[in-house]
């Protein structure tokens, strides 16, 4: 089959590799109808996150038809349609249990890496990093996914893919960002980064009551796509913006009631900031570009409340605990526990209340996904949003 | 005891002493270290079974290739004593060992007896509290010098992180019914750098898909145990 692989720190490229096996009995194998790159595959093409190794297949965010099961899948046959979670849960573990998915016990192969790292290993996820479990990822024409008992979602109704798609990851996790957000009516919501996940977050914010939502990023595509969903904008790429000023300005000098830092490690900073923190990621003194955290914890009212869907994989500098401690704020964080939302939010998009596709600037090839990272990359073409069809041979006119 | 606090509404009790010896009268005692030619590893995990199924599978030592990496056969030569057979990167490793001490459902001490491996452990199986499944802590000591240990690191498993691995596999198995691999999946060529850090992350070391045919043979036995867990075939 053909699979879009990380062949080195900016170097992607689409290859014939061989088709997925089942190798556990709760495998399911998948045949790929539409996948996504995501803005944290980003963060592996640039080399941020560790224990990436030639050769490894990219994708999270797919769904396809149900190709082939194991012998304890029960809940799937041949010819289903599914969404497939980021996320690999086996169901049955404590955390599973307490419906912390994103934490479960078992399903992360290589454990002992994370657990080196980072105390305790989180779930395994597809696509990104031997770290997170080393497995093979779903932009690609075929995909094995491990405990298909607990995490696919079947798809009934006859929606469109472009419509359930995201269901696998930025959906969820932008709603999970408003949710730790502890968002009450008539709240104001700052919500960092408009990119996909910003994009749900905002949208998921004004589902769960929050009165005003006001969007921040420096690029005019994005923020006009968060003020057709109702948000304020802040584009501070603007002349003379400055971002912690607008917050005071627009709630009063009060400051908003949640802040969602929907960047994470990769931020950019027109300030001197960013100048220090590239320098210092580069140095290897520090392996993360924490400015978006920084801002928003500054900004946050008293009392208030930071949720960061962004992803974060290591040591931060200079940030600014004292403001947190002294403000009495709450932060909450982490992947999302994905296999909480897929179905009530699959009822919100069958009930019309969202149609996620909204989001979508290409279409396009496996052939053509090592361009476009590069695209991507380097924000050119106006990209918010990349849809993969894996059988396509020609982008459609 | 105390009377500092009375207050303690969802307290429990403590044993004396507990899990191969990291609690005595309250106090946590921390893992032996090693020296004189031993190697120790404690190891401790939380699994949603009940005691009584996770004592059994263990003392069944037949079926110990399922979940310990690179064992291809155990068989049972007495109603204590037992064959193990190991093969890591080519090289066969035999050894005998027999059940010192074996309380149902609680705890299980075994050592070798002869052959390529001098080493002892100790399983104990005790409710954790809150109901909230079983501890289980591992306790293995190793006849080994520290050059040998370091020599195993380097070419493939360390010995501790052997039995740490171990014990995870068990828990996957028992709460699960499989145990999460990657071993088969594709990827394109990962030239040689690639290959040496997946044997240093441990994914080529051979886990359970090696041990199907012999699963097949001791599926009655686990069957019994864990019905819903197990492949049908």
């Amino acid at each position: 089959m053909k699979a879009v692989c990380w062949m080195g720190t900016g170097k992607v490229e689409t290859l014939t590799v061989a088709d997925p096996a089942l190798l556990n009995p709760h495998d399911a194998i998948i045949k790929i109808t539409r996948t996504a790159i995501c803005g944290s595959d980003l963060h592996l093409y640039d080399g941020f996150i560790p224990t990436m190794e030639s050769g490894d297949i990219l994708g999270h965010e797919f769904m396809g038809i149900v190709e082939e099961v194991g012998p304890e899948v029960t809940n799937l046959q041949r010819g289903d349609r599914v969404v497939v979670p980021f996320t690999i849960a086996c169901g049955n573990c404590l955390f599973c249990k307490k419906k912390i998915w994103s934490a479960c016990d078992n399903t992360n192969p290589n454990a002992h890496l994370m657990e080196a790292a980072y105390g305790y290993s989180g779930s395994g996820l597809f696509g990104y990093s031997h770290m997170m479990g080393g497995y093979a990822g779903g932009q690609a024409q075929y995909a094995r996914v491990p405990f298909a008992n607990v995490g696919p979602l079947k798809i009934e109704s006859d929606l469109p893919d472009e419509k359930v798609l995201f269901l696998s990851d930025i959906f969820p996790t932008g709603y999970m960002a408003a949710e730790n957000a502890q968002i009450e009516p008539g709240d104001t919501v700052a919500v960092w980064g408009c990119g996909p996940v910003g994009q749900f977050a905002i949208a998921s914010a004004f589902m769960l009551g929050a009165a005003r939502v006001i969007a921040i990023d420096r690029l005019e595509e994005r923020v006009e796509l968060a003020r057709s969903l109702g948000a304020i904008t802040v584009n501070y790429s603007d002349e003379d913006v400055s971002v912690l000023t607008a917050l005071k300005d627009l709630t009063g000098g009060v400051g908003p009631d949640s802040c969602i830092d929907a960047v994470g490690l990769e931020a950019h900073s027109a300030q001197l900031q960013g100048v220090y923190d590239k320098v210092k990621t580069a140095l290897m003194m520090e392996t993360d570009r924490p400015s978006v955290l920084r801002q928003a914890i500054q900004a946050v009212r008293k009392g208030g409340t930071l949720s960061i869907p962004g992803v974060y994989g290591g040591l931060l500098d200079k940030v600014p605990f004292g403001a947190a401690f002294g403000k009495g704020i709450t932060m909450k964080m982490g992947q999302t526990n994905m296999h909480n939302y897929m179905k009530p939010l699959l009822e919100r998009i069958e009930s019309g209340q969202i149609d996620p596709s909204y989001i979508i600037s290409h279409r396009i090839t496996l052939d053509e996904a090592p361009e476009m990272y590069k695209i991507w990359r380097d924000k050119k073409e106006k990209v918010t949003k990349i849809v993969i069809d894996p059988w396509m041979e020609k982008r459609a006119a | 005891m105390s009377n500092a606090l009375n207050e303690k509404p969802n307290a429990e009790s403590l044993p004396v002493s507990a899990s191969a010896g990291i609690l005595l009268d309250g106090r946590y005692i921390p893992p032996p270290q090693d020296k004189d030619g031993k190697i120790w590893v404690r190891t401790t995990a939380l699994v949603q079974a009940d005691a009584e199924e996770l004592y059994t599978v263990w003392r069944n030592v037949e079926a110990a290739p399922l979940w310990q990496e690179e064992l291809t056969q155990v068989t049972a030569t007495g109603p204590t004593t037992s064959r193990w057979v190991m093969e890591s990167r080519g090289k066969t490793i035999e050894w005998d060992s027999e059940i010192l001490a074996d309380e149902p459902g609680k705890r299980i001490a075994w050592r070798s007896i002869g052959g390529d491996s001098e080493n002892a452990g100790e399983v104990i199986f005790e409710n954790a509290p809150g109901g909230r499944g079983t501890m289980v802590t591992v306790l293995q000591e190793f006849r080994m010098g520290k050059m040998t240990s370091a020599w195993e690191t380097l070419v493939g498993r360390s010995p501790k992180q052997a039995i740490i691995e171990n014990l995870r596999h068990f828990k996957a198995l028992l709460e699960t019914g499989e145990i999460p691999r990657t071993q088969g999946q594709p990827h394109e060529d990962r030239g040689m750098i690639g290959k040496m850090k997946g044997s240093a992350y441990g994914e080529n070391i051979k886990t359970r898909r090696e041990a199907i045919a012999l699963q097949v043979e001791l599926d009655p036995c686990l069957r019994k145990i864990r019905p819903h867990l197990l492949p049908r075939s």
